[in-house]
C-alpha cells in the first residue's frame, strides 16, 4: 500500500525526498515536510490507538497540538524511546519508528475492545472512584492493570544518548506564535530595534497562512510569510525559534520555551548537537499570538476514525497534499469551515453535502460553495456517524438548536470523511497560567484572556480577532505597543492587502441533539483522550457535581496529556445546558503549565550524569587517588574515606589506619575545613560575641577551640581559631558549615554590630591543610621544617610559621585525634609538592594516610563531637557536657547566652551527651538507634535518647558509642537498652564520653 | 608584634606548583580541538589575587588605593585595569586585585603602607582561585547556557564584572574585550567548571590555549 490518499500535487512537501518509516511494525513511505500524522493519513492508516476506557478504535482528528488520539510511542531503539508524542507535531524523518501507546495487544484486535463494548454500560463516569475505591488496599493492584490497558506510553529502560540543555534569554519582546498576528507583531517590534524572540511550535513559521486560501498583496499567503521571515532573519536582535513551544508563563514575565532542535532530524540528534533546549526567557513585554483551536461538534459516534476537524482536513489537503478520504460531509455552525468544502472540491474530490446548523447562511464562503454546486443542507447537522473501523456514512438531520431537538428523521449519506466545525476557541492557556480568569464573549462564542497584571499584549485569534486582515492589523499594533512600552520607538509599516470577506456569525451549537436522549443516543464524545461523553457530563451534573472543577475531576474531562484542548468548551456548554445556566455562569477551568508535554530530558538539561551536582576537590586529590583512597561525599566535597591496602575492607583498613596514628604517625587532608581570615581592631571583641567562650586573653601565637550557637542557645558550629596578630585571626569551621558561618559573621557585623571594625574573607580554598597526627609526627615534621618543634618552644594550642618542604607554611599544633598533631597550612598551589616530600620522608615512620572514617573513630574515642552528627540543632553546650566552653562572665551578651538560659534549656532531664559501652563488647549499636530504660515496657515505649555515633570494637578492644540520654550525665554506670527491629535488645552501660587518654597526656607531649 | 600578620606565602620559583586546573593537563590539549573553534579557553594560572576590603565612600581610602596602585577604585559591577594589574568591584566594601604572580606580597605591603591605619582588610587568596579566559564568537552562547544573568552586550559591556549563579554554583564573569571574557573560579570547583565548559562548548567546538 503506497500513499493512496496522497494528492497528485500540492502541499509544502518535497516529493523528491521519500522517507521510509514504520508504524506498529508495518513499513510506510512519506515525504520530507510531512508530519507523522500526515504520512499516516496519506497511507490510509485509520486506527492509531484504542481509547482509554472503552477501548474504541481511534483515528487522527486534528493537525496540531490539540490532537487527542494520535499519541504515539516513538523510538527506533530502547534508549531513544519517547512516550506520548503527538503524531501531528512530529516531523517525519527517515527511519522513524512509531507504535501505538494504547491498544493491547494490538490496535486492530483489542482484548479490551470486547470488554469495553460489553462493559460499557457498567462503566459510568467516576468508574475508578466508584468501583475500585474499596477496599483501599486493592488500589495498587487494580492500577497496574488499568495502566497497562489504558496505555500511557512507557519510559525508556536505557539512558537517553542525547543531550539537552538550557539557555537563558532577556528580551524586550517575546512573541508567542508565528501566525499572521505573531508575524505582524514581530515585524513591528523587530523594526524598532528591540530584542525580540519569536517562538512557534510548528516546523515552520506561518501558522494558518501555510494552508490559507487567502492571498496577501495578490500573492499566495505563504509568499508573504517567506518575505517576513527573511526580513526578520536580517535583524541582528531578533531570535527566531521554530519548533519551539512556549510552555509556561510564570511570574514576572518569565517564560519557558521547549525547543526541539533535532527531533525532526532522526531517532538521535546528530553527533555534537543538542536534541532539545529549554529556553528560559525574561521578557519585558510578551505578545501572545497563540491563535485559536477549532472546536469539534459533539454528535453520536463522533470518535469513529474518519471524523475530523474541518480545519485539520484543509491543512492536510493544502499543506501536506493528503486527502484523508474520498467523499466528504461537512457539519458546521460557521462560515469559516466552508474552506474545507472548497479545498476538497478544488482537489477534485467529492463533497457529499454541507450540513449547516444555521437557518439561512449567506456569507461569502457559503455563496462560493453554492456557486460550485455543493449541496448545502441548512438548519441541519450530522447527528451521528456510522462505521466500525472507519466512517461509512453520516446521518444528517434537521435540528432545532433552541429546543435541543432533532426535527426530521434525516438521511444517511454515504461518505468516508466527516469534517466538523463548532467554532473557534481562543488559545488562552498561557494567558491563564498565572491565574488570569478568561472572559466569555458571546459574539465569538469563546473565552478570551481577562485582565491580568502581567506586562503582556494579546493579539489576533486569542483576542477574538478572527478575520485575517484584522488579525494582521491587531498583531502589528500589538508589536508596536509592546516595543514602545519596552522603550523602543516603533517604525511605521504597511500591512499587506487582504480581500475583505463578509462572514456571518457563528451559531451557538456544541452538542448536537439526537433523536434519542443523550444517555441513550450513540456515544457522543467530548474528550476523546479520556473517553468522556456528553452523557457522562450530564450524569455528573445530575449527581450534584455542579462546579466546573468538580465536573472536571469526576469525569476526568481535560485530564489527558492534551489538557482537553478540544473538549473543554464543549464540556462546559453541555454542563451548563444540563443545569439550565449559561456558559459564563458555569465558568471555566484554569490551565497550568505545561501547554504541551515536555520531556524529562529538557527539564533536566545538562544537570545530569557527571554534571548533576558540583563536586569539590582539594588540591591534594590526585595524590589520594594515586594512593587508592575510597571517597566519601561530605557536602559537595570528595574526601578520602579510607585507604584500603590490597584486599582490605573498610573495617580492616580503618583498624590499620587507627593503629598507625596511635602508634606512629598518620596523615589527613583537612583542607575542606572552612577557613576565614578575620582582620580589624575589633576582631577580638567580635569573637567574644560570636563564640560562647572568651577570647579577650588569647595571645598572639595561640589558638583556641570555640563553640558557636544560634540565638536559641543551640550549638551550630565549632572549630579552632588562632590569633595571628593583634588584629588578625584565622577561624576554622566545620567542612559543611564554612559558607553559612561566613554568612553568619557578615550578617551580625552588618546588621547588629556595624560599629565593630572587622572584616572577613574566606580562605578555605587558598590554604591546603595537611594534618600529621601521632607520636612520631614531631620527628617526621622535624625532618622537613625549619620550625623549632621543641615542646616548650611550640606547645599545644599554638602556631608557628616557617618553611615546610621548602615552602612557606603556617603550622598549627592542634589535635582532633588526641595525639600529638600538627596541621600544616600551605598555599594550595604548592601543597602537592610539600605532600610528596612529607610522604617520602614519612616512609621510615610508616606514615599512613587516613580518611574521614578513621578520623571519626579517633575523635570519638576522645569524645570530640562532630557538629551535625552528635548535635542536631537542639543541643546546648551544657547538653554536650561542654559547659567549660561557655564564658558565663563575659560582659557583652553574646549570641546564645539568653537562649541557653531559658527555663527549658536548664532542665535536669534534658538529653545529654554521654558514652555508651555495650555490655557485650562485640555488639555494635546502630547509629540513630532509640534508647529506653525499660525494655520490657509495652509499645509505644518511653524513648529516652538515641545513639549519635557508634564504632565497632577496635583499638579500645570493645565497641563504643556516643549517645544522648535524658539526664544522662547523672546516670553514669546505669544501663540503657536499645530494642532492635529484629526483636533483639542491645544493653549498654552509660559512661563518660571520653574513652581514650582522658587526661589528654598524649596530645600535650 | 604588628597588628596584622603579613606573610610571604609564595616559595621560590623552583618549588613545584599546581594550578587549580593542573589535573586537566591543558598544555597537552593545545591544538587538539576543532579548527575554527567557537570557544577558546586558557587558564591564566599563578596570578597574585588579593581581596581588599575597606570603606569605598571614604575619600582617604580611595585616594590611598589610587596612590598605591595607580588605579581608581572601580564602581559597582566594573573592573578597571592597566597593563600590570586589574581591580574589580566585588561588593560595596570589597574589591579583588589581581597582580602578576609573585607580586602579591609587595603589592600588599605597598597598599598597607598607603592605607596607613585605616580600617581595612587585605587577604592573599592566590591559591584559592584562578582565572579562565574564554574567547571566540560563541562564548556568549556558552554563557547563556550557564547563567541566568543577561550577558547581551547592551547589558554587559566591556569592563563589566558580576558575581552570579553559573550552572549549579557561583563564579565571577568579567568581560575584558569584545569577544573576550574571564571567569573567576574557586579552586575546589575548578573540575566542575572544566567539565561544564567542555560540555557547554561542545556544539561550537572548544580549543585550548596555553
Amino acid at each position: 500500500m503506497s500513499q493512496v490518499y496522497r494528492l497528485s500535487n500540492g502541499g509544502r512537501i518535497d516529493r523528491s525526498s521519500v522517507l521510509n518509516f514504520t508504524f506498529n511494525g508495518q513499513s510506510y513511505q512519506g515525504y520530507a515536510g510531512d508530519t507523522l500524522a500526515a504520512a499516516l493519513l496519506a497511507n490510509g492508516v485509520d486506527i492509531v490507538g484504542r481509547s482509554f476506557k472503552y477501548s474504541r478504535p481511534r483515528g487522527i482528528i486534528a493537525a496540531g497540538c490539540e490532537e487527542p488520539n494520535a499519541i504515539l510511542q516513538i523510538g527506533a531503539s530502547e534508549a531513544t524511546q519517547v512516550p506520548n508524542v503527538r503524531a501531528t507535531q512530529q516531523a517525519l524523518y527517515a527511519g522513524l519508528v512509531a507504535t501505538s501507546t494504547n491498544g493491547w495487544p494490538s490496535v486492530n484486535t483489542d482484548v479490551m475492545g470486547i470488554l469495553g463494548k460489553v462493559g460499557g454500560k457498567l462503566m459510568p463516569p467516576g468508574f475508578y472512584y466508584k468501583t475500585f475505591m474499596y477496599p483501599q488496599s486493592f488500589w495498587m493492584t487494580y492500577e497496574k492493570y488499568i495502566r497497562k490497558a489504558a496505555g500511557l506510553g512507557r519510559a525508556p529502560l536505557e539512558n537517553d544518548p542525547d543531550s539537552y540543555d538550557y539557555m537563558s534569554h532577556h528580551c524586550d519582546v517575546l512573541i508567542v506564535g508565528a501566525g499572521p498576528a505573531g508575524l505582524a507583531a514581530a515585524l513591528a517590534a523587530g523594526r524598532s530595534g528591540a530584542r525580540v524572540i519569536l517562538a512557534d511550535e510548528q516546523e515552520e513559521f506561518g501558522g494558518s497562512l501555510l494552508d490559507s486560501r487567502e492571498s496577501l498583496d495578490g500573492k499566495p499567503a505563504a509568499d508573504w510569510v517567506a518575505a517576513v521571515v527573511a526580513e526578520l532573519k536580517g535583524m541582528p536582535e531578533v531570535l527566531l525559534l521554530p519548533r519551539a513551544t512556549v510552555n509556561g508563563y510564570h511570574d514576572h514575565n518569565f517564560l519557558t520555551i521547549h525547543e526541539r532542535l533535532a527531533d525532526h532530524l532522526g531517532d538521535r540528534a546528530p553527533i555534537g548537537q543538542v536534541r532539545q533546549r529549554m529556553h528560559r526567557v525574561r521578557a519585558k513585554r510578551v505578545v501572545l499570538a497563540t491563535g485559536t483551536h477549532e472546536r469539534p461538534l459533539v454528535y453520536g459516534n463522533n470518535d469513529v476514525p474518519g471524523n475530523m476537524l474541518a480545519g485539520a482536513v484543509s491543512t492536510y489537503v493544502r499543506r501536506y497534499g493528503v486527502a484523508p478520504g474520498r467523499k466528504l460531509v461537512l457539519s458546521t455552525n460557521n462560515d469559516h469551515a466552508y474552506r474545507v468544502a472548497l479545498d476538497w472540491h478544488d482537489a477534485g474530490l467529492k463533497v457529499v453535502a454541507v450540513a449547516d446548523a444555521r437557518h439561512n447562511p449567506r456569507g461569502s464562503l457559503v455563496e462560493e460553495a453554492r456557486a460550485k454546486g455543493i449541496r448545502i443542507l441548512t438548519s441541519s447537522a450530522v447527528i451521528e456517524s456510522r462505521g466500525s473501523k472507519h466512517v461509512t456514512a453520516a446521518r444528517v438531520a434537521a435540528i432545532d438548536v433552541q429546543a435541543h431537538a432533532v426535527t426530521s428523521p434525516g438521511e444517511w449519506l454515504d461518505c468516508d470523511l466527516v469534517a466538523t466545525s463548532g467554532g473557534y476557541s481562543p488559545v488562552v492557556h498561557l494567558a491563564s497560567h498565572l491565574g488570569g480568569k478568561p472572559i466569555w464573549r458571546d459574539d465569538i462564542l469563546g473565552f478570551v484572556p481577562g485582565e491580568a497584571p502581567q506586562k503582556r499584549v494579546c493579539v489576533g485569534g486569542i483576542n477574538g480577532v478572527f478575520g485575517l486582515a484584522d488579525a494582521l492589523a491587531d498583531g502589528f499594533e500589538g508589536g508596536v505597543r509592546a516595543a514602545s512600552e519596552a522603550g523602543f520607538k516603533a517604525v511605521e509599516g504597511l500591512l499587506p492587502k487582504v480581500l475583505a470577506r463578509q462572514e456571518e456569525a457563528t451559531l451557538g451549537l456544541f452538542q448536537v441533539p439526537h433523536d434519542r436522549n443523550t444517555a441513550r443516543a450513540p456515544k457522543q464524545f467530548v474528550d476523546q483522550q479520556n473517553d468522556v461523553t456528553a452523557a457522562a457530563i450530564e450524569l455528573a451534573t445530575r449527581e450534584g457535581f455542579e462546579s466546573v472543577e468538580h465536573v472536571k475531576r469526576y469525569t476526568a474531562l481535560g485530564f489527558g496529556t492534551d489538557q482537553g484542548k478540544l473538549g473543554n468548551i464543549n464540556g462546559l456548554a453541555i454542563a451548563a445546558r444540563s443545569m439550565g445556566i449559561t456558559i459564563p455562569e458555569m465558568g471555566t477551568t484554569m490551565f497550568r503549565p505545561n501547554y504541551t508535554p515536555v520531556t524529562f530530558g529538557a527539564v533536566a538539561g545538562r544537570h545530569c550524569g557527571h554534571l548533576f551536582e558540583p563536586v569539590r576537590f582539594t588540591a591534594l586529590h590526585a595524590w589520594h587517588v594515586k594512593n587508592g583512597a575510597q571517597f566519601e561525599d561530605v557536602g559537595q566535597w570528595k574526601r578520602p574515606w579510607y585507604f584500603p591496602k590490597g584486599a582490605e575492607d573498610i573495617h580492616a583498613a580503618v583498624a590499620r589506619e587507627c593503629q598507625a596514628v596511635r602508634d606512629s604517625v598518620g596523615l589527613l587532608d583537612a583542607s575542606t575545613l572552612g577557613k576565614i581570615d578575620i582582620q580589624g581592631p575589633d576582631a577580638r571583641e567580635f569573637l567574644n560575641r560570636i563564640y560562647t567562650n572568651a577570647w579577650t586573653k588569647l595571645d598572639v601565637g595561640k589558638a583556641r577551640y570555640g563553640l558557636m550557637c544560634k540565638e536559641d542557645g543551640m550549638v551550630f558550629d565549632d572549630g579552632v581559631t588562632a590569633c595571628l596578630a593583634d588584629n588578625h585571626f584565622l577561624m576554622t569551621t566545620t567542612t559543611g558549615g564554612a559558607a553559612r558561618v561566613l554568612q553568619w559573621l557578615e550578617i551580625y557585623q552588618q546588621t547588629e554590630w556595624p560599629d565593630l571594625k572587622v572584616y572577613f574573607t574566606s580562605v578555605t580554598d587558598h590554604w591546603a591543610t595537611l594534618t600529621l597526627s601521632g607520636p612520631n609526627s614531631r620527628k617526621l615534621l622535624g625532618e622537613v621544617t625549619d620550625i623549632d618543634l621543641d615542646k616548650d618552644a611550640f606547645p599545644f594550642m599554638s602556631w608557628k610559621e616557617g618553611l615546610v618542604g621548602g615552602v612557606p607554611a603556617r603550622v598549627f599544633r592542634i589535635s582532633f585525634t588526641g595525639e600529638l598533631s600538627y596541621e600544616v597550612n600551605i598555599q594550595a598551589n604548592y601543597a602537592m609538592g610539600v605532600l610528596e616530600k612529607i610522604a617520602e620522608v614519612g616512609k621510615q615512620y610508616n606514615l599512613t594516610p587516613y580518611g574521614t572514617e578513621t578520623m571519626h573513630v579517633l575523635r570519638a574515642e576522645k569524645g570530640f563531637i562532630i557538629v551535625g552528627q552528635d548535635t542536631d540543632g537542639s543541643m546546648t553546650p551544657d547538653d554536650l557536657n561542654m559547659g567549660w566552653c561557655v564564658g558565663r562572665t563575659k560582659p557583652f551578651s553574646w549570641i546564645g547566652w539568653r537562649g541557653m538560659n531559658r527555663e527549658d534549656c536548664v532542665r535536669d532531664n534534658r538529653k545529654q551527651l554521654v558514652g555508651l559501652k555495650p555490655v557485650d563488647p562485640s555488639k555494635w549499636l546502630p547509629e540513630g538507634a532509640q534508647l529506653v530504660f525499660d525494655p520490657k515496657q509495652p509499645i509505644p515505649m518511653d524513648m529516652v535518647g538515641h545513639v549519635t555515633s557508634s564504632y565497632a570494637a577496635n583499638s579500645l578492644g570493645y565497641s563504643f558509642a556516643l549517645a544522648v540520654v535524658k539526664g544522662g550525665l547523672k546516670r553514669m554506670g546505669e544501663r540503657v537498652f536499645s530494642p532492635q527491629a529484629d526483636g533483639s535488645v542491645i544493653e549498654a552501660e552509660i559512661c563518660a564520653s571520653v574513652f581514650f587518654d582522658p587526661k589528654g597526656d598524649r596530645q600535650n607531649i | 608584634m604588628s597588628a596584622i600578620n603579613v606573610y610571604q606565602q609564595r616559595p621560590g620559583n623552583d618549588a613545584h606548583a599546581e594550578s587549580p586546573l593542573h589535573h586537566a593537563d591543558l598544555p597537552s590539549l593545545v591544538g587538539k580541538g576543532r579548527k575554527n573553534a567557537g570557544v577558546t579557553l586558557r587558564e591564566k594560572a599563578f596570578l597574585g589575587h588579593l581581596t581588599l576590603r575597606g570603606d569605598g565612600r571614604d575619600p582617604a581610602f580611595a585616594g590611598a588605593v589610587f596612590k598605591a596602585l595607580g588605579l581608581e577604585l572601580p564602581v559597582a559591577l566594573t573592573v578597571v585595569a592597566n597593563d600590570e594589574m586589574s581591580l574589580q568591584w566585588l561588593g560595596p566594601d570589597e574589591w579583588l586585585l589581581i597582580v602578576p604572580g609573585g607580586q602579591e606580597l609587595s603589592v600588599e605591603q605597598k597598599l598597607r603602607e598607603a592605607l596607613g591605619d585605616l580600617h581595612i582588610q587585605i587577604v592573599n587568596v592566590s591559591g584559592g582561585q584562578t582565572l579562565l579566559q574564554l574567547t571566540g564568537p560563541n562564548v556568549r552562547e556558552v554563557l547563556m547556557k550557564s547563567t541566568s544573568y543577561d550577558v547581551h552586550p547592551n547589558n554587559f559591556p566591556v569592563g563589566k564584572a558580576v558575581g552570579t549563579v553559573f550552572a549549579k554554583s557561583q563564579l565571577v564573569i568579567r568581560r575584558t574585550g569584545e569577544d573576550t571574557w574571564e571567569l573567576l573560579i574557586r579552586r575546589s570547583f575548578s573540575d566542575y567548571w572544566w567539565l561544564w565548559l567542555q560540555d557547554a562548548s561542545a556544539e561550537f567546538g572548544l580549543s585550548i590555549e596555553a
